[in-house]
């Protein structure tokens, strides 16, 4: 049996009890892997009842006490939508101090110090609780007039950073060298520069620990900040459109005084482009970079890079990172090597991960993602949401049991099917569960309903007015 | 292996050949049909001067056939009924039960004298019949005649009583009609044109339906059908995709008749909590808005919205009231409601969040997914009420009337409102933001094709309201020797 202190490493400082090595992470039997898995998940579990109320609750609720197996996780693992279970209606009335009470029920960290008086938009409540409390919540748009807001924290953010820098420079199979530091680069981000959505949280964290502290190495496409506020009103507006109540959308004035900023923000987006483009096939040829995006945005920077004749931009040693599904878009058969041709890199890496989990899944040569050790994927059948059985091949929806993150509850329910073949190894060699490479979001598989007809409107309408929002945006 | 088949049905003669495979819902619940491309160029009118036999034909006379064509619908012995009735199992959303009960009440739907006032009230059989003459203050004699026109209806396919409302309506009005075959109703048209092709063979309300299947969508049939030299109007039930996919083809000499998709709320008054045995009542009429047609019908109750007020008390009355209403709701006898036979994924996992939210929701019931109540603790409605489905709905308390204005918008259809006091103080009000049905709580899903739907006199604007003047110049001051007026 594992040690005490040894699992207290592996379930906060996982990089230091694998001595740094992703080889090492993703190579242990999988027996013993299972066992220090189970230890740890008690454990956490111990520890978030008591220090998480929803946990508690839910826990109280279904008379769990404790989890020794896999599937005792099973009932307490939470639907995505957890993090958007508050009233919008408490942010139209800017009742931060009613969400800040909500937000106090979904992590331990202590927010009695936030101070929501004076806090007139999202943004301000988030900065408020960024300042007084150790939460860095992040915020992802919806569709049903609200925002996900999922208490990240500082920690948290940067150890996912480091851990990041680890799987980008390293390669499964090859030690580190401890005398060989990983290297600081450019990092080229082709988003906007900040923000509290998901990913442009990211931006401090990925400026501290890739570019070895020199901000002018990081590269945004858009200097501008996303705000908040404005993407709780685009998802109230598809959720108005979906209901037929248009007419009753209130934008709040305080928003509505920043629309001229938020134009002149558009107006930009066309000469960032060209900027961006122009810094990246010039001032950055040659040199070591991080790049990070969806698939489609990869692919049409690099279709268009193509276009005017440039390709091999960066070092080939360069860290290329993406992932994401192709969100709609149609992409060709040859799209990676369209991608590979135009940054003349040796490898780009794809990762599979979710806001609300710690891990993003690494894929290994045979193009499947591992499951980081520090993560206990479930598959669940996607009607009843029991476990499916952990052996043989099976397709369901995904969730995870997230050992590594403190700041919020770490059982999540994706929205995702993918497929696992618990008994087969990969030919990659590694010993840990693969993932395959096909991983599809449920809502997009609803689509092939093609023309039931009933005369209550509900989920197509829905449907109708999220396209309807795309063709506005565009 | 395909679970049905459609067959289509021309003016009498029953289409079984050409069978294309077509994936169903999902891909799981396959079925075939004649392929529609060969199948396209039969179904319109050749002519539109054959709608003339129609007027050789009597009021009384179409009443004869549609009265027969309701006794011949018994679904002990009608083999088409009982072949739409297992269709309907496999590409419903409907439990067998309930399904079973649909179709033993068919024929009633037919009723001769009920038929007739359907007629008369919505139209006036005067015009049906023949020219309606009037004299106007100008002098002239004003005649109106109410013409049948060719129709290509696209019903809705919860429930087979849109089929034979779509045929009533067809024949009351002398219409032609072509009916597109929803998928998830495969069989109820075309065993009603079946049956009607039985009890009145080559007679001209025989002569005047079709029915097929083709994908909704399908931009290779529908452009070739849906046409002004073809049709002149569409019928087009719910359904918004399919709705606003039917616009591309409008123009000049093709009307549009748009039975839209809509949604329905509830407004129940604080003299709901006046005695127990009140309460007891009105959670049996919510629970019956709730649960008929499972939750599936454009008129269901979703969101209700209660005059409780939202302090402590009212809270306590909401909760109470919704703990009844679930009661009352999974005690629905089985051909009535039933645990849903599908549940929306994301609603569930919504209630799964909800119940971890107890601070704004409390939800009771729907572990085991058969049907929950959902009460706000606030007086606002749970951010996925567009969503809700599956005999889940939501209890809204609020202090005041003005707030019940909410649960009406564009997308309304009906308001099923307690007591009847409430609903004539609302009636003047509520139809100005979109209601368009105001009945009596309990009464929500007790529909009769005798009234205006959606708004709007759908019979008679399948109708061509068409003019014959008679001027005399001796009473109608020509133009011709109109002077000059200065």
């Amino acid at each position: 049996m594992p040690e005490t202190k040894n699992l207290d490493l592996f379930m906060n400082d996982p990089i230091a009890f694998y001595d740094g090595s992703i080889t090492k992470m993703h190579q242990v039997p999988r027996d013993e892997l299972e066992a220090q898995q189970r230890l740890a998940m008690a454990a956490r579990f111990a520890e978030h009842r008591e220090g998480i109320e929803i946990v508690r609750n839910l826990a109280d609720r279904i008379d769990v006490k404790e989890v020794r197996e896999f599937d005792d996780m099973a009932p307490l693992l939470f639907a995505h939508t957890t993090f958007k279970s508050y009233p919008a209606a408490l942010l139209d009335g800017k009742r931060f101090d009613l969400m800040t009470k909500w937000l106090a029920k979904q992590t331990p960290h202590d927010l009695s110090r936030v101070e929501t008086r004076g806090c007139d938009s999202i943004e301000a409540w988030i900065d408020e609780l960024d300042a007084h409390s150790e939460l860095r919540v992040i915020t992802s748009s919806g569709t049903t007039g609200t925002i996900s807001i999922i208490p990240k924290d500082d920690a948290g953010g940067f150890y996912s950073m480091r851990l990041w820098r680890l799987f980008l420079f390293q390669e499964f199979g090859v030690e580190p060298d401890p005398n060989e530091p990983l290297p600081a680069v450019d990092v080229i981000w082709p988003n906007y520069a900040s923000g509290k959505l998901g990913h442009l949280r990211m931006v401090e964290l990925l400026k501290k620990e890739f570019t070895g502290g020199d901000e002018s190495r990081f590269h945004p496409l858009y200097s501008d900040a996303v705000s908040t506020d404005l993407m709780f009103l685009a998802s109230k507006l598809r959720a108005a459109a979906s209901r037929g109540e248009l007419d009753r959308v209130k934008i709040d004035p305080k928003l509505l005084e920043r629309k001229a900023e938020f134009e002149a923000m558009e107006k930009r987006r066309p000469e960032e482009l060209k900027a961006f483009f122009e810094r990246m096939t010039t001032q950055l040829v040659g040199k070591r970079v991080f790049m990070l995006g969806t698939y489609a945005l990869m692919h049409e920077i690099a279709r268009e890079g193509l276009d005017r004749g440039v390709r091999g931009v960066f070092a080939k040693d360069s860290a290329i990172l993406t992932g994401g599904g192709a969100k709609g878009h149609v992409l060709p058969e040859n799209y990676m090597d369209v991608i590979r041709e135009f940054m003349g890199v040796d490898r780009i890496q794809e990762g599979y991960g979710m806001s609300e989990v710690s891990a993003m899944h690494w894929a290994c040569p045979e193009g499947r993602y591992h499951v980081q050790p520090w993560t206990i994927p479930y598959l669940l059948d996607p009607d009843s949401s029991q476990p499916l059985p952990r052996r043989g091949r099976q397709t369901g929806r995904a969730a995870f049991y997230d050992l590594l993150n403190r700041s919020h509850w770490g059982g999540i329910i994706s929205g995702d099917e993918i497929t696992i073949d618990w008994d087969r190894p990969c030919a990659c060699g590694l010993a840990s569960v693969p993932i395959e490479h096909e991983i599809m979001r449920y809502s997009e598989k609803q689509g092939v309903e093609d023309d039931r007809i009933t005369c209550n409107a509900t989920q197509e309408v829905h449907d109708e007015a999220v396209s309807f929002m795309r063709e506005f945006e565009a | 292996m395909s679970a049905f088949r459609i067959p289509a049905f021309l003016r009498g003669e029953v289409v079984e050949e050409d069978w294309t495979q077509f994936g169903g819902r999902g891909g799981s619940e396959a079925f075939e049909a004649p392929d529609p491309q060969r199948l396209v160029e039969r179904l319109p009118l050749p002519s539109p001067a054959d709608l003339a036999d129609l007027y050789s034909i009597s009021f009384e006379e179409i009443l004869d056939v549609l009265e027969a064509l309701g006794q011949a619908l018994d679904f002990e012995k009608n083999p088409h009924v009982q072949r739409a009735y297992e269709a309907a199992q496999v590409a419903s959303n409907y439990p067998a039960a309930m399904l079973r009960q649909s179709y033993v009440t068919l024929p009633y739907v037919f009723d001769r004298e009920s038929l007739r006032e359907l007629a008369e009230q919505r139209i006036g059989i005067d015009y049906l019949e023949g020219w309606v003459a009037r004299r106007l203050r100008d002098g002239r004699e004003l005649r109106v005649r109410a013409f049948g026109a060719r129709a290509l209806h696209v019903p809705a396919g919860n429930g087979g009583l849109v089929s034979a409302i779509t045929l009533l309506r067809n024949a009351l009005t002398r219409s032609d009609a072509i009916v597109k075959v929803p998928s998830n109703d495969p069989l109820t048209a075309v065993a009603l044109a079946r049956t009607l092709a039985d009890v009145a063979p080559g007679h001209p309300l025989t002569r005047h339906l079709a029915v097929a299947y083709w994908k909704g969508g399908d931009t290779a049939v529908e452009e070739r059908l849906y046409r002004p030299e073809h049709i002149e109007k569409i019928v087009a039930w719910g359904g918004f995709a399919s709705v606003k996919h039917v616009t591309r083809y409008l123009q000049p000499g093709l009307e549009l008749i748009a039975l839209d998709p809509k949604r329905s709320a509830t407004i129940i008054g604080p003299e709901a909590f006046e005695s127990e045995a009140t309460l007891d009542e009105v959670a049996t009429r919510a629970a019956c808005d709730i649960g008929v047609a499972n939750q599936e019908a454009c008129a269901s109750a979703r969101v209700i919205y209660v005059l409780c007020g939202c302090d402590a008390q009212g809270l306590e009355r909401a909760n109470r009231l919704g703990e009844r209403i679930y009661e009352k709701l999974v005690g629905l006898p089985e051909h009535v409601s039933t645990a849903p036979v599908r549940v929306d994924r994301e609603l569930r996992d919504h209630l799964a969040a909800a119940r971890l939210t107890e601070d704004w929701y409390r939800v009771i019931g729907g572990e085991r997914d058969e049907g929950a109540i959902i009460v706000s603790q606030l007086d606002s409605a749970v951010d996925y009420a567009p969503l809700l489905s599956g005999r889940v709905a939501n209890l809204v308390p609020v202090d005041d009337l003005k707030q019940v204005t909410d649960a009406v918008n564009a997308y309304t259809q009906t308001v099923g409102i307690y007591p009847e006091s409430l609903k004539r103080e609302l009636r003047d009000t509520l139809p100005l933001y979109g209601a368009q049905r105001l009945t009596s709580l309990g009464y929500a899903c007790h529909v009769t094709p005798t009234m205006p739907q959606d708004a709007i006199e759908p019979l008679r604007r399948m109708c061509k309201w068409i003019v014959d003047e008679e001027c005399d110049p001796e009473r109608v001051f020509p133009l011709w020797k109109q002077p000059a007026l200065s």
